[in-house]
Order: structure tokens, then C-alpha cells, then sequence
């Protein structure tokens, strides 16, 4: 306790420098926390687009759909299916796949028919809250489509427009029918945007003569904060019969998104921090030098090297924390008002511009976390003691005597 | 009773590299000094006066010979050890006091009792006792440059006291004070002799102080000229 005592007497013995050293720290920390929570922001906002509109946290499919998707590999005990899945805390919906051509005036485009249980849908993904114009589908209106927007823009779609779906039946039969446009969704992802053409599970089966069955299920968890592999293996041990995938295995390159801004997190923490780390460093170093007479009657008086070399990073650690309360105090406030308020890109950003597959959201929010906030302060701990331990390390090693006589 | 010399110094040299240049500081010197002796290494300027302070407190160690405190050989011990010796056995005044400046008298006083985690009401009531008997009792409250030079000294001889040491070594105490200052910094020093027993060597060429010693070692080029034990 001695050592803190100490420590503390010396805290504010160089005022100006000591502040500037805090001041320093305490904007990086800040502007780091900012930083991270609007990364943080921009993940999590993919995230709803990428997994939250289209993916879900896991589909289950019937073996060999994934890789060579066909209107006969069906689910073909959905309801029991779901009811185990109900019963072990998931939360599920079925789909409906199927390809085909659809034409509107002189123009056509290939898409994928999409059947949507419409109750479900909503309980693991958020798409019929996605709708730039028009409505979402109705199970009363089994004429109305939704189709993805760069589709509309292909075939000059607009709300209330004819559309005409030709495809192959399972049976064998062309399938062929008139739709109208009920609503275009804003951008969600590469596929969706350029061939989502999505309608009821009803219509789709009638279209399609798909009676039974489905092809996947769209799984997201009922339990808060399992984590996503351990619920892969409880949900592949409960299937053992079908193909579970994550949102992570379903779209790879997504997943490597988010691990390389874990990392450019880091790697941005670490260059600001090291503009820091010297401005530290050369702090402490003035601040060791000058006493280095004062250090040398202390060691004569009986202080020991290694409380000597404690006492100096108590006394950058306290610092440190200073830094780091101001930085809350200011780095905070700052991410939370944009966590409401978003940073808008729109004007630099086309609406339909994707990273991996995924509708880009030009408009930023800051997301605080844990992680966007102690990782900062973490790293900021971390490069103040790497600053710090060359001075402690040489004031340890000082000699008391030619330490006294030290000029 | 132990008659073990509370210090010992035999044949010690200390020679220093200055550049290309070897200088001895001390050369073959021996001497013991034993508990309650009010002693006085005098000599002119690079005599090797405070070399032979340095040495005893284990501020330096000698190229040659054996420098033993109460016994235990200084060479033996490693830096902590060494540290812990100097902060429970030996007292040091300095030449220019050494203070921190940033801890007021009482604090100064203190700071070898809290490196000895005395707790915190004893350690209030050995410093303002020996603030006492230095006559500082009332300017404990003042930092450093509150206080005049013979202020200082007596707050350093305070510090130097406060955790009971073996040895109090002193560096020219009086050098930096006026006559009068000095003289109640020496009636001091002789008193805490006297009656508690302290053991005090100084290193000085001041006339006042070698004429209050009860023994003087004079030196000269580093070696001992003449060892003078006055009755």
C-alpha cells in the first residue's frame, strides 16, 4: 500500500506534463471507443441484413440440396421438424425453392421463387420490415408477389405491375401463372436484391405442385447467448438425418468480414495507441531522468529496486486510469448519441452497393458493446505498460550512489 | 556481550576508472568502529572521506578488501538485501540534505518508517517525537523550500533517526549552514549520542565538528594517516 502512497503524492508533482500525457491518452481512448462502437455499428448492421433478412442463423436442408439445390430434395417431415425444434428452445421457419423465369412488358429475368410461410418468416427474420415500396405479402392476397429491388429495376417493376412466372412444375407441368407486384424490398443482399421473387408458401406450392415438404428451414436460436457453434452441434445432434449449416458456414466470406474487423479493430488500436505508446514513453522517460537523484536517495533511505520500479508504473497506471475515466466520460456519450443518430452515407453510397453478398447500410450506427468499450481500454492498459517498463526497468537498475550524483 | 566491531573495514581500496585513467579514492585502508562512538573522518578535500561513508552504507562497494556492518560482510549481499540494510540499519544525513521536495518535513521524516510498513499511529508518534527532539515539531506541516538550510538539516537528521539505525553517517553536515546553525546541529547530534546511544560518523575538514569528536581518523590520499582516540 506504501507504493501506491507513494505513487500518489507523485501523480500530480509535473502538472502540465502529467495532463498533456492523460489528455493524450484519454483522446485516443475516446476516439478508439467511438471507433469500435461504430464498427461494431456497421458489423451489426450486415449482420441484420446478411442473417437477419435473408440467411437466419442456421438453415437445415435435406442432404445434397446445398450443393445441388433441386425442387425433389424436400424436407419431407417439416411439421415434426419444427415441432422438435419448438420443443428444444429454437425458433423456426419453413421455405420453399424453386428457379424460374419471370417476364414483365418486353423484358425477363431468371429468379428464384421463394414460398414463405408468412407467420413464421417474421419470427426468424425481419424481411417484412424490409419493404422500400409497396406491402409485404398477405395470405389473403394470393396474386401479390415481392421481389427484390435490382429485379424491379431489370424488369422496370413498380407496385401494382403484372408479372408473368414460367417455370417447371414437379410434376412435370410448365408452370405458368400472371402475379402482381405487391412490394419491392430495399436492398438486402446480392441474391435477394437480384432474383428474390418471393410469394406465399400456399401460392408457391399451388404454382409449383409441391403439396408437401419443404426445402429448408430457417433456424435462429430461442436461447439468449448461446454461442453459435455449440448450438450448430445441439441442432446437428437433433437432425442428425439433415444438413445444419450456420450463418457462418452458409456464407464463409462473410465470416471472414467479420474476423478481418476483429482484426483491423486491433490493428487500428495498435497504430493510434503507438503514437500514443511514444508520447508516453518519452513522458515517463522525463519524468524518470529528472528524479533520477531523487530515486538514488530513496535507494540509499532503504527503497528496494523493485519497489522502486513498482511504484513508477503505479504511478503510470494511475495515469492510465485517469485517461480512461475521462475517455468514458467523453468517448461514451459521444458513440451513444450515435448509436441514435445515425452517421448518414447516402449520398456518397449507391443504395444497392453490396460487401460480400450484402446489402451495404449507408446509414451508420454506433452499437456500444462490452467489447467496443474495454478493448480500447484494454489495449490502452496494455501499451501504457509496455511504455512504462524500460524508465521502471532503469530506474531500478540505478545505482543509489552515482543515482545521488547524477547530473 | 557481543564484541563484534559494529563496523568493519579491512584493507579496503576503491579505485575508480575515470576514462583511461585509474584513480584511487581509498587505498588499503582498515578500521573498526564499535556502538556509540561519535566519530570523525577528517582530512582535506580528495582525502577519501566520503568514499569511506559511501562504502560503510553500502552505497558503493571496494575494488578490494571487505567492508563488514554488524558482522555480516556487505559483498555477501544482494541488491535488496543491501536495500533493506541500509532502510533498517543505517542513517543518513547528506551534505545538501536530500529531501524530497515534494513531502512535507513530516513525510520526509516518515519515509523510512512506511518503507518499514510501521503502522500508520506508530509511525505519527515516532516521527513527531523525534521532530520533537530536532525542535521541528512545528514546521512539520512545511515542505522543503519552506524551510532554511539548517531547517532542512535537521529534518534530514530527523529522517536519518526516526527508524533507530545502528549508524548514523553523516556527509559534512555542517557545511551548509551557518555557525550558529551548525553548532545546534552538532549539540544535537551529541545529545542523540549521549542518550540514546546512536552511533554517528561524519566525514568533515570543519573544525567545530572534529573538535566536538571523541574520535578522529585522519586521512590523507586515501590512506589513514592517524587514528586519534581522544579520552
Amino acid at each position: 500500500m506504501q507504493i501506491v502512497s507513494f505513487a500518489l503524492r507523485n501523480f500530480n508533482r509535473s502538472r502540465t506534463r502529467t495532463w498533456i500525457t492523460i489528455g493524450a491518452m484519454a483522446f485516443a481512448c475516446a476516439i478508439m471507443i467511438f471507433y469500435a462502437s461504430l464498427l461494431e455499428g456497421w458489423l451489426a448492421a450486415m449482420e441484420k441484413n446478411g442473417v437477419g433478412m435473408d440467411l437466419g442463423e442456421f438453415q437445415v436442408h435435406a442432404k445434397g440440396f446445398r450443393d445441388d439445390p433441386d425442387l425433389y430434395k424436400r424436407i419431407g417431415d417439416e411439421e415434426n421438424v419444427l415441432a422438435r425444434l419448438g420443443e428444444n428452445g429454437f425458433v423456426a421457419a419453413p421455405r420453399l425453392y424453386a428457379s424460374g423465369l419471370v417476364a414483365a412488358g418486353n423484358a425477363s429475368s431468371g429468379v428464384e421463387l421463394r414460398g414463405v410461410d408468412l407467420a413464421r418468416e417474421q419470427l426468424v427474420t425481419s424481411l417484412d420490415q424490409h419493404v422500400w415500396q409497396g406491402q409485404w405479402l398477405d395470405d389473403q392476397d394470393q396474386e401479390g408477389v415481392v421481389v427484390g429491388r435490382k429485379l424491379a429495376r431489370i424488369l422496370a417493376l413498380t407496385v401494382g405491375d403484372e408479372v408473368v412466372v414460367v417455370a417447371q412444375g414437379a410434376d412435370g407441368s410448365t408452370a405458368n401463372e400472371l402475379f402482381r407486384v405487391r412490394g419491392i424490398l430495399q436492398s438486402v443482399a446480392q441474391g435477394v436484391d437480384r432474383s428474390g421473387f418471393f410469394m406465399t408458401s400456399a401460392t408457391f406450392r399451388r404454382l409449383m405442385i409441391v403439396p408437401h415438404g419443404v426445402h429448408a428451414i430457417v433456424v435462429k436460436r430461442g436461447l439468449a447467448g448461446e454461442d453459435l457453434d455449440t448450438a450448430t452441434t445441439r441442432l446437428a445432434r437433433l437432425l442428425p438425418v439433415y444438413e445444419v449449416r450456420n450463418w457462418r458456414q452458409l456464407q464463409p466470406v462473410l465470416a471472414r468480414l467479420f474476423n478481418m474487423s476483429d482484426i483491423s479493430l486491433v490493428i487500428m488500436l495498435l497504430i493510434t495507441y503507438a503514437a500514443v505508446g511514444i508520447l508516453t514513453l518519452n513522458a515517463l522517460l522525463m519524468s524518470v531522468f529528472e528524479r533520477i537523484p531523487e530515486f538514488g536517495v530513496m535507494k540509499a533511505l532503504g527503497f528496494s529496486p523493485w519497489g522502486l520500479f513498482a511504484m513508477i508504473v503505479v504511478e503510470s497506471m494511475l495515469q492510465v486510469t485517469v485517461a480512461v475515466v475521462l475517455a468514458l466520460g467523453a468517448g461514451l456519450p459521444f458513440a451513444l448519441y450515435f448509436s441514435r443518430h445515425p452517421i448518414d452515407f447516402s449520398r456518397f453510397v449507391q443504395s444497392s452497393s453490396t460487401i460480400a453478398g450484402i446489402a451495404f447500410d449507408a446509414r451508420w450506427y454506433c452499437v456500444v458493446t462490452v467489447n467496443s468499450v474495454v478493448l480500447p481500454i484494454l489495449f490502452l492498459y496494455l501499451v501504457a505498460s509496455l511504455a512504462i517498463l524500460y524508465p521502471a526497468l532503469k530506474a531500478a537498475m540505478l545505482k543509489p550512489l552515482s543515482a545521488i550524483y547524477h547530473r | 556481550m557481543n564484541n563484534t566491531p559494529l563496523v568493519q573495514l579491512e584493507n579496503v581500496s576503491r579505485i575508480y576508472q575515470q576514462g583511461k585513467v585509474q584513480v584511487a579514492a581509498v587505498t588499503e585502508f582498515s578500521i573498526h568502529l564499535q556502538a556509540g562512538e561519535f566519530s570523525v573522518l577528517c582530512g582535506p578535500s580528495g582525502s577519501g572521506k566520503t568514499t569511506i561513508l559511501n562504502l560503510i552504507g553500502a552505497l558503493d562497494e571496494p575494488s578490494l578488501g571487505t567492508v563488514r556492518l554488524e558482522g555480516r560482510d556487505l559483498a555477501e549481499l544482494g541488491r535488496s538485501a543491501l536495500a533493506r540494510l541500509r532502510r533498517d540499519r543505517i542513517g543518513f544525513v547528506f551534505q545538501s540534505y536530500n529531501l524530497n521536495s515534494v513531502l512535507t518535513a513530516f513525510e520526509n521524516a516518515e519515509f523510512v518508517l512506511a518503507l518499514q510498513n510501521i503502522p500508520s499511529a506508530e509511525r505519527r508518534k515516532r516521527v513527531m517525537d523525534v521532530l520533537g527532539e530536532v525542535g521541528m515539531a512545528e514546521l512539520a506541516e512545511r515542505r522543503p523550500d519552506e524551510l532554511s538550510g539548517g531547517q532542512q538539516q535537521r529534518i534530514a537528521i530527523a529522517r536519518a533517526i526516526v527508524s533507530r539505525p545502528a549508524i548514523v553517517l553523516a556527509d559534512e553536515p555542517t557545511a551548509n549552514v551557518d555557525s550558529a546553525t551548525a553548532d545546534a546541529i552538532l549539540d544535537l547530534m551529541e545529545r542523540l549520542n549521549r542518550e540514546q546511544g546512536i552511533t554517528f560518523l561524519f566525514s568533515t575538514h570543519d573544525q567545530r565538528v572534529m573538535d566536538r569528536a571523541r574520535r578522529l581518523i585522519h586521512l590523507r590520499d586515501g590512506r589513514l594517516e592517524h587514528d586519534e582516540v581522544r579520552g
